[in-house]
């Protein structure tokens, strides 16, 4: 049984032209290369762990070779996850639109597409002669880190022109192409000089894309390039760099793990186990799975600090289970990214070690704090879970018989748990480390339940064009970051809060209504890093406890991955069940609902006591 | 192009400046004073745009910003340039310098100056030195001489110099990013790493790594630089202004380090840190000699680093 099966692979190129035989041909080869690289990441990842435990040896290139390999597996999957759910479209705006207007946005997107892959291909060509540098661990220029990313720009190129012709969209495309390219010659000419800051037009020029469904990640980098006309300090090959450094962290390895240890937990029939474990124990329940589901992520979430890798295990494993179980697609998804939330809430947290990097609080006192926001969240989406899944048929209550077989069937299920948990808890592995090892579990419980080559193969392509899909948008917003931070944005609301400077009910109004304004189009790294060490000075005054504004500020901002327009959570979990953002956005409300009363619970204890 | 009027405003050329840290720290406090300096010579003619707490990225991240026109200027220790100027790691030898004025006289030297050469060739026009301070051994077990470190698990800056240092006195050297550390040496993935005092209480890593060996092993030497492109276009005047105003800000960067050091050693004792002094310190410097060994043909020779250690 292959992982296709639950989610199917991106749309199969269909035809027998040319351009159809062609396309094939390149998304064959892209596909195999993919997840050729992938399991190479993992096997890497799996010698240094046991280099260091039974030859107590350290391998210092490995994570910069690991940083280079996730690099490259982006540059190779982002094409194949162009015309899919996985290319982050926002559709919600274009449906709304007479059918005779949908050729002209569709032409207009393509130009955002166009341009991003013009500005991949030639920035990482720049790179290659202003950049310099050999990277001392792998003793290699340090530029073909970026150029992985310039021919990644020249294959989204191509595999459009060629998908459009498959369509039956030549003439179309080549509009497309041409007015694309005319912007990407044309705007070195141009200079608008107009006071506002240039951050501002790349939100607009952004929104404009988002709107017309251009891919996300393809708006913000067309955006990047667009604003150069408007005074942005990012030149080109900055454009291009701060992409790549946005996804060159060795901790965002862990999300292609995690997609794959789900991806072959499915494929190997093991997710099923656990499913009907959890069915036999509450599944008589109202929502029984779904419960189960939120205590499955609490669980995840003591051993893992990413809720992107958690929405993308959640999404991969619980999702097709909830649906065959009778919830309607959107709401089981829109349960797995509201619960993947509280990741980075209940301790491990990257969020939080964010945090405190960037204000000196003590990252000990910041877990504590979030062990308790995290108990708070979960039992406020455990009531609206109960209170919103109605409609779905319980099952008959199962006899103990039957819930003693489910639960020895479940073991090698929990044995995953025990290894991401035990591996992290007891401190032999780091996280990145514990996702590899999580996903070599489950590949070898695939072997022991004897996939085939291809179904293996088909799990590793479906992590790899997922993960790369997921990378790009985490790359893609780093020149966003980047303005913002040039433009002094945090600095005009650090003016706002002193104005105000009163009692602590005013700074805690005042700092959500600020974060959740920031939240909205702000990643949330980027929003920790600028505005905690604005606002926290502003709460201390305000006699707040700095722990406690802490928890509140990330609590509020993780809340953020389920708004639009840029809910990252929505986008992960929409891109691997291949249900439309805007679906999501609308049955994820009771949830948000349910967090936001927790913060608001949060913020009370702050006032009070 | 709709170019609209040029108000006298516009005549300011706006630098952009990356700073790792927040106001409060000499990371951020050196680009005010440097910013003041210019302000009282060239009044009106430059705005110093200080971009704050990483936001632009870290050390490597705001260098190759620096070459690729994002960013004017930044502070930078050698060891992130070395990939730039692998001669840089001469400055980074273990046990190689002795205190802050032996680090002081050898980049104000011959050394110093070639130096400056190597970086100006890779685009880094550098104001000057820097120190941020030595780098201490921490533990969560009390360690005073080598040997006690056999077996240890190291967490390392990923630096081929540093894991060669490491591995010579018998641990295990892991590459961990500094975000990452606290809770890796919370969890055991690591028992040891080494940092700066200031470092070691800006982390609360005492809280994890209680003891403090003051090995001093290595020198964390820095820079002030700007990108040569911003360079260029300066005016002769212009150029002696930011110079000077660079060797001031140095000035007072070193001494608030020295200040901070004792600030931080005073929080981390209260907060349950402990310092110890290295016992045996000639077998420290034996467990180094691999590393001068390893780097001489890199750095310009064994007699050059031979001739530093005796000046
Ligand atoms: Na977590
Ligand atoms: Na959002």
């Amino acid at each position: 049984m292959a992982a296709s099966e639950f989610h199917p692979a991106e749309q199969e190129t269909t035809g027998d032209g040319l351009a159809a035989r062609i396309l094939r041909a390149i998304e064959g080869v892209l596909g195999v290369s993919a997840a050729l690289v992938l399991a190479m990441l993992l096997f890497m990842v799996l010698v240094t762990v046991c280099m260091r435990y039974f030859f107590a040896a350290g391998f210092i290139g490995a994570e910069d070779l690991g940083i280079w390999l996730h690099v490259l597996l982006i540059a190779l999957g982002a094409p194949l996850s162009l015309n899919s759910a996985l290319a982050m479209r926002l559709d919600v705006f274009v449906n709304m639109l007479p059918e005779r207007l949908r050729p002209v946005t569709q032409i207009a997107a393509d130009v955002f597409t166009v341009l991003s892959g013009l500005i991949l291909s030639f920035g990482g060509n720049e790179i290659m002669t202003m950049l310099g540098g050999i990277s001392p661990t792998l003793g290699v220029p340090e530029w073909i880190r970026f150029g992985f990313l310039g021919v990644g720009g020249a294959l989204i190129l191509i595999v459009l022109l060629l998908q459009r012709i498959v369509e039956g969209k030549a003439l179309p495309v080549l509009l497309s192409i041409a007015i694309g390219a005319a912007f990407y010659a044309g705007i070195p000419f141009v200079s608008v000089e107009l006071d506002w800051p240039p951050s501002i037009f790349l939100g607009l020029i952004a929104a404009i894309g988002l709107v017309l469904a251009a891919p996300l990640p393809h708006a913000f980098l067309a955006a990047a390039y667009v604003v150069i006309a408007f005074g942005s300090s990012l030149p080109e090959p900055a454009i291009v760099s701060s992409t790549v450094t946005g996804i060159s962290k060795f901790l965002l390895l862990a999300i292609p793990f995690f997609l794959l240890a789900g991806g072959l937990l499915t494929a190997s029939g093991v997710a099923n186990q656990l499913v009907r474990f959890a069915a036999a124990m509450v599944g008589h329940r109202r929502a029984g799975l779904a419960q189960t589901t939120l205590l499955t992520s609490v669980l995840f979430s003591g051993a893992s600090g990413s809720s992107v890798a958690n929405a993308a295990f959640g999404a991969s494993t619980f999702q097709p289970e909830l649906v065959r179980h009778g919830y309607p697609p959107a709401k089981a998804a829109a349960i797995i990214a509201a619960t993947s939330v509280l990741d980075n809430v209940i301790p491990p947290s990257i969020a939080f070690l964010i945090l405190a990097t960037a204000t000196n609080l003590s990252v000990g006192s910041l877990l504590v704090g979030g062990f308790f926001a995290g108990g708070l969240m979960a039992i406020c989406l455990a009531v609206a879970i109960h209170l919103t899944v109605r409609d779905q048929a319980p099952l008959p209550r199962a006899t103990s018989v039957q819930r003693w077989q489910s639960a020895i069937q479940a073991i090698p299920a929990f044995g995953l748990g025990v290894i991401v948990v035990v591996g992290i808890r007891i401190g032999i592995v780091t996280t990145t480390e514990a996702a590899a090892l999580a996903a070599f579990y489950t590949f070898l419980l695939g072997i022991g339940a004897r996939l085939g080559v291809l179904s293996l193969y088909a799990a590793f392509r479906q992590a790899a064009v997922e993960a790369a899909a997921i990378g790009l948008l985490i790359g893609t917003a780093g020149p966003f970051a980047f303005l913002l931070a040039v433009d002094d944005v945090s600095g005009l609301i650090s003016h706002l809060t002193t104005v105000l400077g009163g009692s602590a009910l005013a700074v805690i109004l005042l700092s959500n209504v600020i974060l959740l304004v920031v939240g909205l189009v702000l990643d949330i790294g980027a929003a920790i890093l600028l505005f905690g060490p604005i606002l926290l000075p502003a709460a201390v005054a305000a006699g707040i406890d700095p722990i406690h504004f802490g928890v509140i500020i990330v609590v509020n901002l993780m809340i953020h991955g389920l708004t639009p327009p840029l809910g990252m959570l929505i986008f992960v979990v929409s891109g691997v069940t291949r249900i439309p953002a805007s679906a999501l956005f609308k049955a994820v409300v009771p949830y948000l609902l349910a967090l936001l009363v927790s913060l608001a619970v949060l913020c009370a204890w702050a006032i009070i006591f | 192009a709709p170019a609209l009027v040029r108000t006298a405003a516009a005549r300011t050329t706006t630098i952009t400046i990356a700073s790792l840290l927040g106001d409060d720290k000499p990371e951020t406090k050196i680009w005010v004073k440097i910013s003041e300096l210019v302000e009282a010579k060239l009044p009106g003619q430059f705005k110093f745009n200080i971009v704050k707490s990483g936001a632009l990225g870290g050390e490597k991240e705001v260098a190759e910003g620096v070459r690729l026109g994002s960013i004017h200027a930044g502070l930078s220790t050698v060891s992130s340039l070395s990939g730039w100027a692998p001669e840089l790691q001469i400055l980074d030898l273990p046990f190689l310098f002795r205190d802050a004025d032996h680090v002081r006289r050898t980049v104000s030297g011959d050394v110093g100056a070639d130096l400056k050469g190597k970086l100006q060739a890779q685009n880094f026009v550098v104001g000057d030195f820097i120190n941020y301070g030595a780098r201490h051994l921490l533990t969560k077990e009390p360690v005073t001489r080598p040997e006690q470190l056999k077996g240890k698990r190291i967490r390392v800056i990923q630096s081929p110099l540093h894991t060669k240092l490491w591995s010579a006195f018998g641990t295990t050297p892991i590459g961990i990013p500094i975000t990452e550390t606290y809770n890796a040496l919370a969890t055991g993935v690591a028992d040891a790493m080494d940092l700066t005092k200031s470092a070691y209480a800006g982390f609360k890593l005492y809280e994890v790594v209680p003891y403090m060996t003051e090995t001093g092993h290595i020198w964390a030497s820095g820079i002030i630089y700007y990108s040569s492109t911003f360079w260029g276009g300066l005016n002769d005047e212009q150029k002696a202004v930011f110079q000077q105003a660079s060797t001031e800000g140095a000035a007072y960067f070193n001494q608030l380090i020295v200040d901070d050091e004792a600030a931080s050693v005073e929080i981390s004792l209260k907060n349950g840190g402990k310092l110890l002094k290295p016992e045996a310190l000639e077998e420290w410097q034996k467990g180094a000699q691999g590393v001068w060994d390893d780097f001489a043909p890199v750095v310009g020779g064994l007699d050059r680093i031979k001739a530093i250690q005796s000046a």
